[in-house]
């Protein structure tokens, strides 16, 4: 299915992120991640919301829907080629150094902590699809536990 | 001053003269600075979902006069504020302006699960357009002008303010003042697009133009935005058929030679049938909900859709429009009807078609409604809607509750007037006549205003024959009884093999109820008194009851069943009927 980032511009309002996952529950939106941040402007929260879905139709439901909210100033579809979709991950790892640092090559990454020899905290930034990746060179069973942000995207 | 001088100086300033509502411990600072003004009337329903239905009726009937009004009902927290729920969501579903406001615990002791609490902004968020809690004084009066003009700009919808006790009771400096007339409200995401653009509507004059077997429709936007002799005008030149959603009802005379009636589950053979042979649906002010279109995928298949509605975010929801205008109705038509390109043409074929299928339960209807009765020998529903608007010269105004009856309404009065026919279509909640029909005559005192009810719905808010009493309404109270939820009983004949689970139903004896309250009561067991009753009630100048010994097998038909598509619609009572009723 055809990944999708929704942006929306939304004023500070209490209630207002509660409205947004009650319409994604309400409708049975299938949402992978959502975000929200601080904008340049004071008073204005920036979301970007990723979710797969081939029907074109039904993408632009979710933007009137969204749009209807008297608290979001403006949303837009952001797709794959004109945008930037990022996401960053702290990754906890038992492995030892050697292992670890044979991604260097094909990966950038920080390693904010050494608990032991074995196990190592680490942090990584990028496409979704690059985390993935690292995700799975490193190998499932050298994870102990993986915290993501969700994507964030930006127009190019 | 205080906050509830400011929240009370605000709905004065915004028009509001009547106020339903229900006291509690959090809205008394209120309730009790009301009483100090005199300035509002205050109606005190006996259960808040009366409140709700009471101010609804004053929205949805004053919608079309020259003072609209905007329903505002007050409750207390907690289960005040709750039992405003279904009376806030069904206008929600119906688009009905409206402003309720709660009392909230003081702001102290918010989230701390205190005497009466409930999170009603949480509770309410997803059945209202908006919800505001002002914690400060200074914000109040902001909060009740944004309300306003939230519920009633574009589509309307219900709005609700929470707000805690001790913010009603905070004191601002003496010389605070609110500039009214300068109050734009801070909603930058609000917009909405009153005024047709030109190229869409080019489009939609040439597919009419080229159109051979075109169907307009009415919905509830016509009602709203005032457009009923406008859509008239425009159907009489184009020469093109109508078809009435349940709520699009009495936007044009139910009786005028265009139209096909009301078109959907319970809708006309003719109207539905039209709606299926069509190649081009023009609808105004509609959302293709699914008890009009039944099963999506077979619906109008061969038809263009022109689609004018003011809510974009209900284009393209459920049918995909070959052509959309997002905007307000009334403009649109006003446009359309004075477009020169515009063209009427004869079709008279189509004209035929739509003939034919008028007149494929048209015997069968009339024999009916002559006998009267049912095989037991008890009162049909569309005898007496029929001899009801016959008596009343399609007139009236007519305020239904929920299940066969208002079907039998929907279908059997002839709607003459504009506006004139009130129900809960979205939601369709039992017990909302009583009420609605309440602040429907508050609304329009000078028309006669029927409320039409069950057995089971009317024993739902029947608690309001104590509202009017107190207030003197004139109403004319029909309860059609059949001893059953009829319209369940319906569904339960044709789908469930007769097995009436749940839906016998034993009544009090509703001339005592009627008599308790002070209210004159007829009950009517044979067809040559149906005249004779409406008559009386009629002429008698206050609330009047009476009640008609319905048959319960009686159904309405044609049905489409839930999910079916037009193929599937049942036009002739199913032969098999168990013995045991
Ligand atoms: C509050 C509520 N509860 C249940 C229903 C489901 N329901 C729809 S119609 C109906 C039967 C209504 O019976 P009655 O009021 O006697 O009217 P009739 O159909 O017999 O005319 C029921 C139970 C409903 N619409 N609203």
């Amino acid at each position: 299915m055809k990944r999708r980032a929704i942006l929306a511009f939304m004023l500070d309002r209490p209630g207002v992120l509660q409205k947004v996952s009650m319409l994604i529950r309400k409708k049975m939106y299938n949402v992978d991640t959502l975000t929200v941040c601080n904008s340049r402007k004071k008073g204005i929260s920036r979301m970007t919301i990723t979710l797969r879905e081939d029907d074109e139709e039904k993408v632009q439901q979710i933007l009137s829907q969204l749009e209807k909210f008297t608290e979001v100033v403006s949303v837009k579809e952001l797709d794959t080629d004109h945008s930037y979709w990022r996401e960053a991950a702290i990754i906890k790892v038992e492995a030892d150094d050697e292992h670890l640092e044979s991604f260097r090559k094909d990966y950038t990454f920080e390693i904010l902590d050494h608990k032991s020899n074995e196990i190592h905290i680490i942090q990584i930034a990028g496409s979704t699809r690059r985390i993935d990746a690292f995700v799975k060179d490193l190998g499932e069973e050298h994870i102990i536990e993986i915290a993501r942000t969700g994507v964030t995207a930006l127009e190019k | 001053m205080t906050g509830k001088e400011l929240l009370l100086r605000a709905l004065a300033d915004r028009g509001v003269q009547t106020i339903f509502g229900y006291t509690g411990g959090a809205i008394m600072p209120v309730f009790d600075q009301m009483d100090k003004l005199g300035h509002f009337k205050f109606i005190m329903s006996r259960h808040e979902q009366g409140a709700a239905f009471m101010a609804q009726g004053l929205s949805r009937a004053s919608l079309s006069t020259a003072n609209p009004q905007v329903g505002v009902c007050m409750a207390t927290s907690g289960p005040g504020a709750m039992n405003l729920v279904t009376g806030i969501a069904d206008a929600y579903m119906d688009s009905v302006p409206m402003v309720a406001v709660t009392g909230q615990v003081a702001t102290g002791v918010i989230a701390t699960d205190a005497f009466q609490e409930s999170d009603v902004i949480g509770v309410m968020m997803p059945i209202c357009k908006q919800t505001y809690m002002p914690l400060f004084v200074e914000e109040i009066e902001q909060t009740v002008h944004e309300a306003f003009y939230v519920a009633t700009t574009g589509r309307g919808g219900p709005v609700v303010l929470d707000i805690p006790k001790d913010v009603q009771n905070v004191q601002v400096d003496k010389d605070y003042h609110f500039d009214t007339a300068a109050f734009r409200p801070a909603l930058p995401g609000f917009y909405y697009h009153p005024t047709p653009a030109r190229e869409p509507l080019q489009k939609a004059v040439e597919l009419i133009n080229r159109s051979e077997r075109p169907v307009i429709f009415c919905g509830h936007g016509v009602i709203s935005s005032n457009a009923g002799k406008l859509l008239q005008q425009f159907a009489e030149k184009v020469n093109i058929p109508v078809a009435f959603t349940l709520h699009g009802l009495s936007a044009m005379p139910l009786d005028h030679p265009l139209s096909l009636g009301m078109m959907g589950m319970h809708g006309t053979v003719e109207a539905n049938r039209a709606i299926m042979e069509a190649d081009l649906l023009i609808s105004f002010g509609m959302r293709f909900d699914d008890r009009v279109t039944g099963k999506l995928s077979e619906y109008a298949q061969n038809a263009d859709v022109i689609h004018v509605e003011i809510d974009p975010s209900e284009i393209g929801k459920n049918v995909q429009p070959t052509v959309a205008i997002n905007a307000d109705v009334y403009r649109t038509l006003h446009v359309l009807v004075s477009d020169p390109m515009l063209a009427g043409k004869p079709r008279r074929r189509w004209r035929q078609r739509i003939a034919e299928a008028r007149e494929v339960m048209a015997a069968d209807l009339r024999r009916e409604i002559d006998k009267g009765v049912g095989d037991d020998g008890a009162l049909l529903m569309k005898t007496i809607i029929d001899r009801l608007s016959k008596l009343t010269g399609g007139r009236d105004l007519i305020v239904s509750d929920v299940g066969q009856h208002q079907m039998m309404a929907a279908r059997f009065y002839n709607y003459q007037t504009p506006n004139s026919w009130f129900a809960s279509g979205g939601a369709g909640t039992m017990g909302c006549s009583l009420p609605m029909a309440i602040g429907v005559k508050l609304a329009r005192p000078e028309e006669r205003v029927w409320s039409i009810n069950g057995d089971g719905g009317f024993q739902m808010n029947m608690q309001e024959l104590g509202t009017i009493m107190e207030q003197g309404t004139d109403l004319k109270i029909m309860i059609l009884n059949n001893g059953y939820l009829g319209m369940v009983r319906q569904w339960q004949t044709l789908f469930f093999d007769g097995r009436y689970a749940g839906t016998p139903m034993q009544s009090p004896d509703f001339g005592q109820v009627a008599s308790a309250y002070g209210i004159p009561y007829r009950k009517v067991t044979e067809l040559a008194e149906i005249e004779p009753a409406i008559q009386e009630a009629i002429d008698h100048p206050g609330a009047i009851m009476l009640e008609f010994v319905c048959d319960p097998s009686e159904v309405i038909l044609p049905m489409i069943p839930a999910g079916g598509g037009f193929d599937d619609m049942i036009i002739k009572r199913p032969k098999a009927k168990k013995k045991k009723d």
